[in-house]
């Protein structure tokens, strides 16, 4: 059967007395319980919790629900499909968001500028312009027929 | 004439062989299938295309056979239509010798695995969807294969699914490839539209093609074959078991996206800017791979890195027009690596499940064959004159030399050629040299015939196939003729310079202290921070705005402020202030409606 009304999220709580039950019906402590701020977006009660993801929870203990780390009772995210283990990872990473971010960007666009300067100065075996024997295609070059065709020596000794 | 048939028919043969284990316990009751029926099964279509292979290699016969045709609409006609050509009916020999190795090796590797019958019929399947993604003369069927592989990944990665990094390292794979797909349905939609044909053979012409469509089969190929940007699932699938990364990650299902521009690469070969940017994106995989490997510790991981180095190589011979070239060095690939996998498989199973090189050691005495051919595999793949990886792999390097090319993608692919023998050599020297750092009562023991008989297997086809295959097989465009000494000698000079990296590199380790953490350290060893950025920003942004946008906006706002509760509120608004105008006296009113009443009448 379904849950009954009491259990059931309610709305904002108004009063600290409406606030202290909120929190024994969501099994939290009254400190720690802080509901969404109430700006139309129909969250009610419902508890505020951290943004973790079950990636920043202990592995080896016993809990209760081992593959959402998980005890029964406990409160669940609003989020809590983005922060199973199979999802968003929020745990803190060794070098700061910043320094990555910064680290990655520099090697993208040092990466995309040499190869921008590689277009435009490219490596190649080194040649020569072609050359033709006897008169070097002159009459074909667009050179007079009537006169003579000079002298063309493509080599020095 | 009796040779196109002998062809022909072999090769469906080869086909109808592999399919046998699946098709059989679906039409008969008493049939068992066990791994060692599928490895013989294997075993036996290899030996059925090596027939196929022969008389490519005597006759240069080649043919194509169209069966059955799915009369789409009346204009577009899609066929079955094999296509056996020169690529085909090498990979066939070749992917089957590996896949039987692999198999065998398996039998001994999940051996305690419950449901270890069914593990070797994904294999399987996963085998004949890459066979069709050969074979294919359109890209109907090539899709089927590719589409095919992209699944049978997913499953085998996530073979052990209790384990939540394994699930996420398969759906890391199955969604990178997802968007390559994207790329290659544009480009089918393109040549459908434009072409009227999904054949292969119809789709050339001697005109220039547009790029779209290219840069959709590059991105294609990016997302199949692990280029940088869609890269990261390469070496997280390494969380599946050591004959799936063996089989799928290194020698056959990454090399589909390459395969796909081999076999297309009549369109790219006219459009410069298709060709360029192939050449670029292969130097940047190659060299960012070869620097993600230096510092890994997981074995596999270093082995991963490696596929994904030698990928953007592919990739660059195909930037430089050569893709037959890029075929060689997929078959000769394909072995070494193979290896290189089962020989770390089997350190893995006898260290009793210890990937972490930090922890092995001192394993050439343990280990004798197995570190043996871990050592011809490491040599194959750093290119040493006359084994496999020599005659691909210098090859590439000398045409990258003399060719005219983006300066960067050479110096890129050069660095990085020195950097896989330095990853190389720093593995040997961790798991194989030195004072061993293992628990002490290992049962180190490789007395087994199905361990050693695939990697000796193997070592042969590292250490022969290069040669076998270049003797064989003429090049179709003609290679570098000359060049001057310096150039012909850069990749082995390159190489040595790597070995001479690493032997300091380890040297001071040995006698120096280093600091625990530096910026370059830290870059490489986290895979160019490229994972948590790119995982966490955008799916953390998807999924709260697909949240948001579900329930928030369309719930909320759409169906009840534009439906039932904004109605309500307007009208609870236009009735307070209705109500203020009230006064209720209705006398007043009645008497106004007479007196107005009156007025008309007496007017008219």
């Amino acid at each position: 059967s379904e849950m009954s009304k009491d259990l059931m999220p309610g709305p904002y709580p108004r009063t600290p007395e409406e606030r202290a039950a909120a929190a024994k019906k969501y099994n939290m402590r009254v400190e720690d319980y802080e509901p969404y701020p109430d700006d139309g977006f129909g969250y009610g009660d419902y508890p505020m919790l951290p943004n973790k993801s079950a990636h920043e929870r202990d592995p080896w203990y016993q809990w209760d629900q081992p593959d959402v780390r998980r005890n029964w009772g406990e409160p669940m995210h609003w989020d809590f499909d983005m922060y199973i283990r199979n999802r968003v990872d929020t745990s803190p990473t060794p070098v700061p968001w910043h320094t990555m971010r910064k680290h990655f960007l520099v090697f993208l666009s040092t990466m995309l500028i040499m190869f921008a300067l590689g277009e435009f100065y490219p490596s190649y075996r080194p040649v020569g312009p072609k050359q033709y024997p006897f008169n070097d295609l002159y009459l074909e070059k667009g050179g007079d027929p009537n006169k003579e065709p000079p002298v063309v020596t493509h080599y020095e000794i | 004439m009796e040779t196109t048939l002998l062809l022909n028919t072999s090769m469906l043969l080869t086909l109808m062989i592999i399919l046998t284990p699946i098709l059989l316990p679906l039409l008969s009751k008493s049939f068992k299938n066990s791994p060692a029926l599928i490895t013989k099964t294997v075993k036996t279509a290899f030996l059925t295309s090596l027939a196929p292979m022969t008389i490519f290699m005597h006759s240069n016969a080649e043919s194509i056979i169209s069966h059955w045709e799915w009369k789409f609409i009346m204009n577009f006609k899609i066929p079955i239509s094999l296509k056996m050509d020169q690529y085909s009916m090498m990979f066939f020999p070749i992917a089957l010798f590996v896949t039987w190795s692999i198999l065998q090796f398996a039998t001994w590797y999940m051996a305690s695995e419950p449901y270890v019958t069914k593990f070797f019929s994904y294999l399987l399947m996963f085998l004949i969807a890459m066979l069709t993604l050969t074979i294919a003369n359109n890209m109907f069927l090539l899709f089927i294969g590719w589409e095919g592989v992209g699944i049978m990944s997913f499953l085998l990665i996530g073979w052990w699914q209790g384990r939540a990094e394994a699930n996420t390292a398969a759906l890391q794979a199955v969604l990178y490839n997802r968007i390559g797909d994207i790329g290659l349905i544009l480009s089918m939609a393109w040549l459908a539209s434009t072409t009227n044909t999904w054949e292969i053979q119809q789709t050339f012409s001697t005109t220039q093609t547009p790029t779209l469509p290219l840069l959709g089969l590059i991105l294609a190929a990016t997302g199949k074959s692990a280029q940088f940007g869609l890269h990261p699932w390469l070496p997280a699938a390494m969380e599946g078991p050591t004959p799936v990364s063996a089989l799928l990650h290194s020698s056959t299902m990454v090399v589909a996206g390459i395969f796909l521009l081999i076999r297309t690469h009549p369109m790219l070969t006219n459009n410069q800017t298709a060709l360029t940017t192939c050449l670029c994106l292969g130097a940047l995989s190659t060299l960012f791979a070869a620097t993600c490997a230096l510092t890994q510790n997981d074995i596999k991981k270093i082995i991963a890195f490696s596929t994904s180095s030698q990928l953007g190589l592919m990739m660059v011979t195909i930037g430089l027009n050569l893709p037959q070239l890029a075929f060689l060095h997929i078959s000769t690939h394909a072995f070494f690596k193979a290896m290189l996998f089962l020989c770390s498989g089997s350190i893995i199973h006898n260290l009793n499940g210890e990937q972490d090189i930090r922890k092995m050691g001192g394993l050439q005495k343990m280990l004798p064959t197995t570190t043996s051919c871990l050592t011809i595999g490491n040599l194959a793949l750093m290119g040493t004159p006359f084994l496999a990886g020599f005659y691909s792999k210098d090859l590439i390097i000398e045409n990258l030399n003399i060719s005219y090319l983006n300066t960067w993608a050479l110096t890129l692919t050069l660095l990085a050629t020195s950097f896989t023998a330095t990853y190389t050599l720093r593995m040997t020297l961790m798991v194989q040299t030195g004072f061993t750092r293992m628990t002490a009562l290992t049962p180190v023991n490789e007395n087994n015939k199905t361990i050693t008989n695939p990697i000796t297997r193997l070592a042969l086809g590292s250490i022969t196939a290069g040669l076998l295959i270049t003797s064989y097989i003429p090049p179709t465009k003609t290679p570098p003729m000359t060049m001057p000494t310096l150039t012909k000698t850069a990749a082995i000079i390159v190489t040595i310079l790597g070995i001479l990296l690493a032997l300091e590199l380890s040297n001071t380790t040995h006698t120096l202290t280093q600091p625990k953490q530096n910026t370059i350290m830290n870059f490489s060893s986290t895979l160019g921070y490229f994972n948590p950025l790119t995982h966490r920003l955008s799916s953390t942004n998807l999924l709260y705005s697909g949240q948001k946008l579900a329930s928030h906006l369309i719930d909320l706002s759409w169906y009840k402020k534009m439906g039932p509760e904004g109605l309500a509120d307007l009208q609870t608004m236009a009735s307070k202030t209705s109500t203020t105008l009230h006064t209720g006296l209705i006398k007043t009113y009645l008497s106004s409606f007479a007196l107005s009443i009156l007025i008309i009448i007496l007017s008219t």
